[in-house]
């Protein structure tokens, strides 16, 4: 895998080359263009000239005089020739400069007409050369066709070509060089960021840092906040995990060491009893760490949507049959595809122990409402669950007590069950909280709210 | 009643078949998931205890083999994952209570026994038809409130019929819920036991509890208390 930096050099590179091969096609074509018009217009004068030297001699035939205006006629070789041809192809004149030299006939265009073409010298020199057919009066009675024709050698002008091509890639090879280097330099300022990332990264491995620092382009900003959230969840997680295994491992010695007591006076008629009152203890102490809350709102980044009524849903059918003798009659108020950012472990255990305790405890009707709760600059809306029976309902010093009191893993009180310790764990894990009221139906109300989440926190 | 305990741990398995043949079931044993899902759907079952997390099929997978091939006997399914995720999937999957490990017989013993009364209609522990009166969970056969002392036997055919009452239920079919599977079959005993129980319950022959169908079986024939 290319780094980034070499891909953005890469396709700086492509770009370049596809914009300055185009250009240098334009410019090469524009420059051969203008120059080839130029030498016609040049031709064309050169024609010009020799029509306005033929003059029909006394044979009654045209002829050109030994001396033109141009000099270049005159001089062996200067690459522009003349000639005059019969309208049978003999040639009538040449001039000096085309001495030794066989120009070619080429095609003859019709009377009255310019015709340019490209030919070349029996050695191969290329030619540029320009032709007319003219009906010429020799006096009031008599006309004779001629061919007049003219040619230059386009040595010089390929010349000139290639130099001004040389220089075209030429300056476009520095410019190209000159911009791909100063990108370079610009990336690696756009890349230092990245790069202090990843720094950072490497210090929060070797334990040098806590965090990344924060301080980056708007653009990483978010990177780096989730990355400071994704650090911080997996250090709660991994502190969660300690205190965990340290709370259990704790609070498993007590009934430990209350059956080795027991096991020292075996013969005691409630041995079996309190064995098992020992047992449960430790039971209790381990289904409530299983149990505990999956989820930190720290997790909040890989959470899950909820489908609330389906939920709720398949948690009251399989209550109906679990307490198919008592027969509870559920009122259940949710909103239709009502969804809940968490884990779908930790609703349904919410959810479950509530109304597990109400079936309980309900003499026959239960009442649960799920609402949304929305907030600002909310990501996901929150959630009111609250769950009614008409059973006795909570006195309100033990709800007091049941509210205030931090479960402690080691004092749960036999007979009251964890179901609340464990609801209340996980309201508080997802920022929320847990209240008990009197319920309309006469027995307990228990509600858990749980605050919409929001991308600040 | 016969009974399907399919769970891999030894010594679970074998202290839960041990105690629930003492409590006077018939009960057969799987100690994987393959060989569980095979009894459960070629045995005649009448409840069927499944722990979750078994070797080569999962108990969920059984439970919604065993419902899918039209099987509507109780199941009950033992969990060592207390979460209500675990619990609400087994319930959902066709299972009709969950009992959490570790646990004590006598909880067993008691969803047992709610659950086979329920398949059989009954909506508490005690079934009262007429003037008989059957408690499952102290297993006491009562007429006119005076109390009838029966053998385990005697206990087990009564209860199957009147757990069933109003069922027409075939000598074999009787043989094959009540006797363990070594134990040999002979028609003629559960003839004797019936006829036992008529004298015991009905010395007068007035009362008529259990009907003879001529080639078809016995059935309880008395009218179920309206409570029930």
């Amino acid at each position: 895998m290319y780094s980034l930096s070499s891909r953005l050099l890469i396709s700086v590179s492509v770009l370049l080359l596809l914009f300055f091969g185009i250009t240098i096609a334009v410019l090469d074509t524009a420059f051969t263009e203008a120059g080839e018009q130029a030498r016609r217009d040049i031709l064309d004068g050169q024609l010009v000239a020799l029509l306005a030297a033929a003059e029909p001699d006394d044979s009654g035939e045209l002829a050109l005089p030994e001396r033109l205006r141009e000099p270049r006629f005159g001089q062996i070789g200067s690459g522009l020739y003349g000639e005059l041809r019969s309208a049978a192809g003999d040639v009538i004149w040449r001039s000096q400069s085309a001495l030794g030299l066989e120009i070619p006939e080429g095609t003859v265009p019709e009377l009255g007409n310019h015709l340019f073409a490209r030919e070349s010298l029996p050695d191969e020199t290329p030619l540029l050369t320009l032709s007319l057919a003219v009906e010429w009066e020799i006096d009031e009675n008599t006309s004779k066709p001629y061919v007049f024709k003219v040619a230059e050698s386009l040595d010089s002008f390929n010349a000139q070509v290639a130099g001004f091509r040389g220089q075209l890639f030429g300056w476009f090879a520095a410019v190209a060089a000159i911009m791909l280097l100063a990108f370079s330099f610009l990336l690696r300022g756009l890349m230092k960021p990245l790069r202090k990332i990843e720094t950072e990264i490497g210090e929060i491995e070797s334990g040098d840092r806590a965090s990344l620092s924060g301080q980056f382009p708007t653009e990483l900003t978010g990177v780096a906040r989730n990355m400071n959230l994704l650090i911080d969840s997996e250090r709660a997680r991994s502190d969660r995990y300690r205190f965990t295994l340290d709370n259990l491992a704790h609070s498993l010695k007590t009934p430990l060491a209350g059956m080795r007591a027991l096991l020292a006076d075996r013969h005691r008629e409630e041995f079996d009893q309190r064995v098992n009152e020992q047992i449960d203890r430790m039971d209790e102490i381990v289904r409530y760490q299983l149990r505990k809350p999956a989820a930190a709102v720290a997790e909040k980044l890989v959470l899950q949507s909820v489908n609330v009524d389906k939920e709720i849903a398949r948690l009251v059918d399989g209550l109906r049959k679990v307490y198919h003798d008592k027969a509870p009659v559920f009122d259940v108020n949710v909103q239709t595809g009502l969804q809940f950012r968490g884990d779908t472990g930790d609703f349904l255990e919410l959810a479950g122990n509530l109304l597990d305790n109400a079936c309980k405890w309900c003499k026959k009707n239960i009442a649960i409402s799920v609402v949304p709760s929305a907030g600002q600059s909310a990501i996901a809306s929150g959630m009111v669950l609250s769950v009614s029976d008409d059973g006795p309902g909570i006195p309100q010093e033990a709800a007091d007590a049941l509210l205030q009191r931090g479960m402690r893993l080691d004092e749960s009180t036999p007979g009251h069950g964890i179901g609340l310790a464990i609801v209340k764990d996980i309201a508080r894990s997802y920022g929320g909280q847990l209240s008990i009221s009197e319920s309309k139906l006469g027995g307990a109300k228990i509600t858990v709210s749980i605050p919409p989440l929001s991308s600040s926190n | 009643m016969r009974l399907l305990v399919i769970e891999d741990d030894d010594t679970l398995r074998e202290m839960l078949a041990k105690r629930l043949t003492e409590a006077g079931f018939a009960v057969e044993q799987a100690a994987d998931g393959k060989e569980g899902l095979y009894f459960a759907q070629e045995y005649p079952v009448d409840l069927a205890i499944i722990d979750l997390g078994l070797p080569e099929v999962s108990g969920l997978d059984i439970i919604r083999q065993v419902r899918a091939d039209g099987k509507t006997y109780p199941i009950l399914i033992l969990t060592a994952r207390d979460r209500w995720e675990d619990k609400v999937d087994g319930l959902s999957a066709g299972a009709d209570d969950y009992v959490v490990k570790p646990f004590h017989f006598e909880e067993i013993s008691a969803r047992v026994n709610a659950l086979l009364r329920r398949s059989g209609g009954w909506a508490s522990s005690q079934l009262d038809a007429g003037p008989v009166s059957l408690d499952m969970s102290r297993q006491e056969l009562s007429v006119n409130g005076a109390a009838l002392e029966l053998t385990s036997f005697e206990y087990k055919i009564i209860e199957y019929l009147m757990v069933r009452a109003g069922q027409v239920i075939s000598k074999s079919e009787l043989t094959d819920r009540l006797y363990d599977q070594d134990f040999e079959r002979d028609s003629n005993v559960i003839e004797v036991f019936i006829g036992r129980l008529r004298k015991k319950m009905d010395p007068d022959n007035t009362l008529k509890p259990i009907e003879t169908l001529r080639g078809r079986g016995y059935r309880f024939a008395l009218e179920r208390n309206q409570s029930d």
